[in-house]
């Protein structure tokens, strides 16, 4: 898992996905051929920062490791260019959220890593 | 291509048993398959099951399950896809019967999930899902279902009592099932009141956590003069794919996968949705069930759920569906569920349900989902 980490920090850290060399359509999560032309030619692209939530939740059962984080919020955005990210929502609560809300992403700590106790950091959301 | 035909099924209860290993559940259901058309002998053995690797660490399970059933040198595999493990593994032994490969196979599901504790359980389930993009930020399956269940509300003013319906069918069909999990019948409010788990989804929402194996032997045209008991023809078989992540997908609530293996299973089955008389349907979420029947087109976009309270997918007087529960009242041993289902139907279709029997049932369709809506499988299912 760490060394899956280090590989992925530029998309966690700057949410960076790909773009389309000859469509210019944008992906994230990246992708390894373009969804709308079939082109396998993708570079790294940076994603925009704002967007607005099309769902959400509170999850009140976390996955093993996040116990500290609970109730933990979590939405689905659509970025500005249409590109549509999962993440947590922070600096929040449950009753302060509407689908169409704008956000923009943060960096922030996600978790510590089993017994090593690595920290890993990624993008999370707070209203903008 | 030859006809293909259930000639016996066999299954555990669904819940916990906590001394039982899943081995020693596999066998249980694999034996009573076996016992219920003697003169066959299988010539493959094909395993559904998702994760048997984090709830036993064991792998293997091809091999493990030839050697306990006692027919060491049958060849044997696992097959996994996700929650729908079940429904590929009854496929992937459909199709190697319908070639000409072999004449006969045991398909057999199983998980063990009791062996883990609840987060451990919930990990594991998630292993449906993006490890890279979904896990890592700690967003749960059920956090998953929660927000496309919110996201279905919202789009279509779909209320509480609507997206109740479901369960509450649900659990009175499981009452009389001799091996569902839930024989308990429930109400609106129970389900309107039951503890949070990811809102807007609560307990009664979602499918629980138990222990569960489902046997059936499969066996060609050429070798179905030998099975005593009535037969069930598989008239057809067909899995689909979707974008990996719902939220990758451009209408988060079409259950594209779905749409596209009841397309090809009912055309290569040469029947129509409409002569459809037995249903089986992927319950996982209360949601999930109505954005299934919307796919298979039985419900109008967005009314699935309210069509559920009206009645429409009662066993009595409906469309008879999930009539031993499904996945909520009977129970979604993950990797077992597909299995289950097609045995139910051929249960059904034989007149043998007893007291879950539905009326005058011919044709049936089993669909099995893995992730959400990430694989789906479709089973076509006829009366001999």
């Amino acid at each position: 898992m760490s060394i899956s980490y280090w590989r992925l920090k530029d998309r966690y850290y700057r949410l960076i996905g790909v773009s389309c060399e000859d469509c210019k359509s944008e992906f994230f999560p990246p992708v390894h051929v373009c969804r709308r032309c079939g082109s396998r030619k993708l570079v790294d692209r940076d994603m925009p920062r704002t967007g607005k939530i099309v769902t959400y939740t509170e999850l009140r059962e976390t996955l093993a490791g996040f116990e500290d984080q609970e109730p933990m919020l979590l939405c689905i955005v659509q970025l500005e260019n249409g590109v549509k990210v999962l993440g947590q929502i922070v600096d929040t609560t449950v009753e302060n959220l509407s689908i169409g809300d704008k956000v923009k992403a943060v960096f922030r700590k996600i978790q510590e890593h089993g017994s090593s106790g690595q920290i890993f950091y990624g993008y999370k959301f707070v209203k903008a | 291509m030859r006809r293909v035909y259930v000639a016996s099924v066999g299954y555990t209860t669904v819940g916990d048993h906590w001394n039982k290993s899943i081995l020693d559940l596999a066998v249980e259901s694999g034996f009573k398959a076996l016992a219920g058309a003697a003169k066959i002998k299988p010539e493959q053995l094909v395993v559904g099951n998702m994760f048997s690797g984090l709830s036993s660490r064991q792998e293997h399970l091809g091999a493990l399950v030839a050697n306990g059933l006692g027919l060491t040198g049958l060849p044997a595999f696992k097959v996994e896809a996700a929650c729908a493990s079940g429904g590929m593994a009854s496929l992937t032994a459909f199709n190697m019967i319908r070639s000409g490969q072999i004449d006969s196979a045991l398909v057999l599901g199983v998980e063990k999930m009791r062996d883990l504790d609840p987060g451990e359980i919930s990990q594991a389930l998630c292993t449906a899902e993006s490890a890279e993009y979904t896990q890592f930020f700690g967003a749960s399956f059920v956090s998953l279902n929660a927000m496309l269940a919110r996201l279905y509300m919202y789009e279509f003013d779909v209320t509480r009592a609507d997206l109740s319906a479901f369960p509450v069918i649900a659990h009175r069909n499981a009452v009389h099932a001799p091996h569902a999990q839930f024989r308990k019948e429930i109400s609106y409010e129970d389900v309107a009141r039951s503890m949070i788990i990811s809102d807007p989804l609560r307990l009664l929402d979602c499918a629980p956590v138990g222990d569960g194996a489902a046997a059936m032997l499969l066996v060609s045209e050429d070798v179905a003069g030998d099975v005593n008991g009535p037969l069930v023809e598989i008239a057809s078989a067909e899995s689909a794919t979707n974008r990996f992540s719902f939220y990758e997908r451009d209408d988060m609530l079409d259950f594209a996968a779905t749409k596209l293996a009841a397309h090809k299973a009912l055309k290569s089955s040469g029947l129509s949705i409409s002569d459809v008389d037995y249903l089986e349907v992927h319950d996982a979420f209360s949601a999930v069930a109505s954005l299934s029947v919307e796919a298979l087109g039985l419900s109008k976009r967005g009314q699935g759920a309210r069509d559920a309270r009206e009645g429409k997918y009662d066993c009595d007087g409906g469309l008879a569906t999930n009539c031993f529960g499904g996945l909520k009242g009977r129970g979604h041993p993950v990797g077992a569920t597909g299995i289950y289902q097609i045995a139910e139907t051929y249960l059904q279709l034989t007149g043998k349900a007893g007291e879950n029997q539905a009326k005058d049932v011919s044709v049936g369709l089993a669909q099995n989902i893995g992730g959400v809506d990430t694989t789906a499988v479709v089973h076509v299912l006829k009366r001999n």
